[in-house]
């Protein structure tokens, strides 16, 4: 019997002191508490929005997942435009950000001199830990104005054939403005976590290929991007998951409009913008409740993709378990 | 140059300077990725700075905003010392709830539970973590505001909800850290499994708990969307009385970049800037307490 | 023992030093009472804000009361008071335009000023503009400056050849509701495609909160067209439209234009409403403003704070009114108004 036997064999039974045996079950029996209350948590939170949302859903059904207007006069609403506009803006950020964030990891973990290594990295934490009412200000005042004045244009005359860049108007509140506002945002999330994962190949395998005579890119491509490939699909949809919950940055700059329109110069909106703006004055219990319906459709939506990300994230984690051996 | 003897070297080179190109043409691709970063960073702290810079002084960070409105010559407003009293009274409190909450929950996670149970706990808190903070901000309106009206208590709730898989997570990581060879040993010593959990292993964990609170801080300081349902009807005047509605830096900053007058944005400005400075200070002293602990730690094992 | 290091010690200093802040901070907090008898706090309307903000100072030093008001919008208001959230709302739509309403309020029509249509076009002041026209606009179907209705109405004018960018208000609005109540009275087509309320189903524009969001849009947007109270408008050096009433006459959101279009409702319905817009054609409103309204406080029958209540409100449709409106383009009451508000401060008690 090995001295390690005797001393889980005592973890096992505890000090058979009264005061010890209490102390055990009071830490035990509070910690445990407090596990439950998690999920205790949200469950609640999921009971409390679909109470709500309870009316509209009555008087709606499914059909207000694809229903266009919000109509507070005749009392007919749906989500279809701010799905519309959730799903636009996102998926565009996700585009827009994900190449630069992967250029962004690639160098702080690749290609920068050791001294700028460190500076760099902070900046970019740095830009993820702008609060959004921050950048929602700066992308109101003073990124709407450049776009409506000298980007929009551009854009318009150069790709204007395409019917996304059709012609700008004048407002400088747009689903354009709103997808800058969000790239900027999730660009430090991918760009971290993809830092992270480009930091954590096994150098054998990066100098293996780099001693057979591979140049860095056909590293970068060959080795480095599939192995951490399921890290980065994960930060991708941890971005875009921030993406679509984001509701005051895209509020104060996609100009609050509710029809659903191919080009990307005019206002829009999406879900989380919707209920920021017009929660505090829904006149009508309806109102209101389809607000709610739209958080419900939100919060299922939220959860469906971090859940995504974290099976991703396990599977790649099992597949590189399999690899390291 | 003559030809024919050297055509067999010519073709190796010419694939090699493609490949040489490529690889070129990458990392610059990627040394523009790095700039783009920079360069927004720069622009936006650069205009926080530049438009908030001129309107910060004492009067700004010590007076309460004098009316609400933000029109023309009538308003008389001076400073914005409601919004910072309030922010940190509803900060505070978040912290006071969600810490002890979170560091149970971890402590249950690492030293009692069950594989089920961790797994189950583990996915409940990810899923916490990925509720949009307009959807808790709602739930705590719901369940709170509208039988109780506003408070900073509301508030506080809402952004301690928002800390708690943070500090939770964090707590988690760095338990999971300590080696078992020291429970061993407190064990076979004699001492009961509390003692050794709060004696023992906890202290050891400091400083990635604070680290982890810190971060949380950080995250919330600059929530505005919670705070939108359970604390946006305010009193004029500078008041810390938690259980009235209180005027908070993120909603003052909205509010204010809504209104027409010039001087109002210039006052969001100057609040965004303190508000930036503060996230940033919390930020790096996270990162210092980080590295210590982890420090501490390694010497610990080793 | 424990491993007893520095940060430990300091950490538990740290906590036992914010526990007894937090307790002297609270101490002080409730030391100093949430709603005390001399506070009174509201929410609501941001088209009579700049008047309630007037009244802030001498309500302190005339009345001793200290006024709070956050201007939330008027469906923010009147949720606001229905939730007993605060002392009083204030909404420019009557309470009866809202669905959950708070029935158990009184409603007092306590301000009387006008909506003026915006717009931004350097040089152009005072434009000419009627309601079919302004209809057709926010249906989308008049879309630039120049369009031959509108140089029709301003002969003589350079009118630019650039796009209407309309503004309007994307949160619970009574501004929005005196707007789209008028233009579905000088509009068939707007009454039947769109209708009236404090928030409708915009067919164009872009929505922005609170009248000082419009403002602000319309003042940044060269182009723009919106509708604000017409203190917005002048603070903000904003060209206002001269709306063509129904006797023909084109007339400035000003106090005679309101006044006289307030002579068409001076006695209230039994609950607190009037409606003022698009007066007839005689020639008793030949100078009337046609986008004129009142604007009401709404207070809970049973209220703690009623002393208070009343004495703010007594003096607000007198004093208030007549001393501090006219400068910010509110009207002063009608007698019968006044007279029909006193009565309706009775039923308010603690």
């Amino acid at each position: 019997m090995s001295s390690l036997d005797v001393t889980t064999d005592a973890a096992r039974r505890p000090f058979p002191g009264r005061r010890a045996r209490l102390g055990d079950l009071v830490l035990q029996g509070s910690a445990g508490i407090a596990a439950l209350g998690a999920l205790v948590l949200v469950g609640l939170i999921a009971w409390k929005v679909v109470q709500g949302a309870r009316l509209s859903i009555s008087t709606f059904g499914l059909g207000f997942v694809t229903h266009v207007g919000w109509d507070p006069v005749h009392l007919k609403f749906g989500a279809g435009s701010f799905l519309f506009g959730t799903a636009v803006t996102s998926i565009a950020a996700l585009i827009l950000a994900t190449p630069i964030a992967l250029g962004i990891a690639l160098f702080l973990s690749e290609l920068a001199p050791r001294g700028l290594r460190g500076p760099i990295t902070a900046l970019v934490e740095t830009l993820a830990a702008i609060p959004s009412v921050v950048i929602g200000l700066w992308g109101l005042i003073v990124l709407a104005p450049i776009l409506r004045d000298h980007v929009d244009p551009a854009l318009h005359s150069a790709l204007g054939f395409i019917p996304l860049f059709g012609p700008p108007g004048s407002y400088g509140s747009n689903v354009f403005t709103a997808i800058v506002v969000l790239t900027i945002m999730i660009l430090p999330i991918i760009a971290s976590i993809s830092r992270e994962l480009f930091l954590s190949v096994p150098s054998e395998l990066k100098e293996g290929a780099l001693g057979l005579g591979t140049t860095r890119w056909e590293m970068v491509r060959g080795v480095a991007f599939p192995y951490a490939r399921g890290g980065v699909a994960a930060a991708m949809i941890l971005g875009f998951g921030r993406a679509i919950g984001e509701a005051i940055a895209v509020g104060l700059t996609i100009g609050s409009a509710t029809a659903i329109n191919a080009n990307l110069f005019k206002p829009g909106s999406t879900l989380a913008a919707m209920i920021a703006n017009n929660y505090q004055g829904a006149s009508s219990g309806l109102e209101l409740s389809s607000l709610i319906y739209l958080a419900l459709i939100l919060l299922v939506f939220s959860i469906l993709v971090n859940l995504l990300a974290q099976w991703i994230v396990r599977r790649a984690a099992r597949r590189q378990g399999l690899m390291a051996r | 140059m003559r030809t024919g003897d050297l055509s067999v070297l010519q073709r190796p080179n010419d694939r090699l300077r493609r490949r040489r190109v490529a690889n070129r043409g990458m990392e610059l691709l990627a040394w523009l990725a790095a700039a783009v970063a920079v360069f927004f960073l720069g622009v936006v702290v650069w205009s926080v700075a530049q438009r908030g810079a001129s309107q910060l002084s004492f009067d700004f960070l010590t007076k309460p905003q004098q009316a609400s409105g933000g029109f023309g010559p009538l308003n008389v407003k001076q400073g914005l010392a409601n919004a910072f009293a309030g922010s940190f009274v509803i900060v505070g409190l978040a912290t006071a709830m969600a810490l002890p909450f979170g560091i149970l929950i971890a402590i249950y996670v690492n030293e009692f539970a069950s594989r089920l149970v961790r797994s189950a706990v583990g996915l409940t808190l990810d899923v916490l973590n990925g509720v949009p903070a307009i959807v808790i901000g709602f739930f705590v309106f719901g369940l709170i505001v509208v039988a109780h009206g506003q408070s900073a208590y509301a508030g506080a709730f809402a952004l301690a909800v928002i800390m708690l898989p943070l500090v939770a997570r964090s707590t988690i990581e760095v338990l999971a850290l300590v080696p078992d060879s020291l429970r061993e040993a407190a064990l076979a010593v004699g001492a009961p499994r509390w003692r050794t959990t709060l004696g023992i292993v906890l202290p050891q964990t400091i400083g990635g708990v604070l680290t982890g609170a810190t971060l949380a801080v950080a995250r919330v300081a600059g929530e505005t969307a919670p705070l939108l349902f359970t604390s946006s009807l305010v009193a004029t005047g500078t008041h810390w009385n938690p259980s009235q509605a209180l005027q908070t830096v993120p909603v003052a900053i909205f509010e204010l970049s809504d209104s027409a007058d010039p001087a109002d944005h210039a006052r969001a400005w100057a609040a965004a800037l303190v508000l930036i400075l503060f996230i940033l200070f919390a930020s790096l002293g996270a990162r210092w307490l980080a590295t210590r602990s982890r420090r501490k730690i390694a010497r610990a094992a080793g | 023992m424990p491993r007893s290091g520095k940060l430990v010690r300091i950490s538990l200093v740290a906590a036992a030093a914010a526990a007894v802040a937090v307790v002297a901070v609270m101490a002080a907090g409730t030391a100093s009472a949430k709603t005390t008898s001399s506070s009174v706090s509201g929410a609501g309307s941001t088209f009579v804000a700049p008047l309630v903000t007037a009244w802030m100072g001498p309500a302190k030093s005339a009345l001793g009361i200290t006024l709070s008001y956050n201007p939330v919008g008027s469906g923010g208001g009147v949720s606001a008071i229905t939730n007993k959230q605060v002392d009083f709302g204030a909404s420019d739509a009557p309470l009866s335009q809202f669905s959950p309403t708070c029935t158990t309020c009184v409603q007092v029509p306590w301000a009387l000023a006008a909506t003026a249509v915006i717009y931004n076009l350097q040089g152009l002041q005072f434009l000419h503009m009627t309601g079919s026209v302004l209809g057709k606009i926010y249906l989308g179907k008049i879309t630039k400056w120049n369009a031959s209705a509108i140089k029709k109405l301003n002969p003589g004018r350079s009118l630019p050849n650039k796009s209407i960018t309309v503004v309007h208000r994307s949160d619970s609005s009574g501004t929005t509701f005196n707007f789209t109540d008028y233009l579905s009275h000088v509009s068939s087509s707007w009454k039947s495609k769109v209708g009236s309320g404090t928030a409708v189903n915009w067919p164009t524009g872009e929505g922005e909160g609170h009248s000082s969001g419009v403002a602000g849009a319309v003042r940044s947007t060269p182009g723009a067209i919106g509708y604000v109270d017409v203190d917005y408008a002048v603070v903000n050096h904003l060209g206002y439209f001269k709306m063509k009433n129904r006797a023909g006459n084109f007339v400035v959101p000003k106090l005679k234009g309101i006044l006289a279009a307030a002579q068409l409702d001076t006695h209230p319905k039994k609950d607190g409403s009037l409606s003022i817009v698009n007066p007839p054609k005689s020639r008793k409103y030949r100078n009337a403003y046609p986008i004129s309204t009142y604007t009401y406080i709404d207070v809970q029958k049973t209220s703690s704070n009623a002393g208070a209540l009343k004495k703010l409100i007594g003096w607000a449709i007198t004093k208030g009114d007549s001393k501090y409106g006219p400068k910010l383009f509110f009207a002063p009451l009608p007698k019968a108004v006044v007279k029909f508000d006193k009565k309706q401060l009775k039923k308010i008690h603690s």
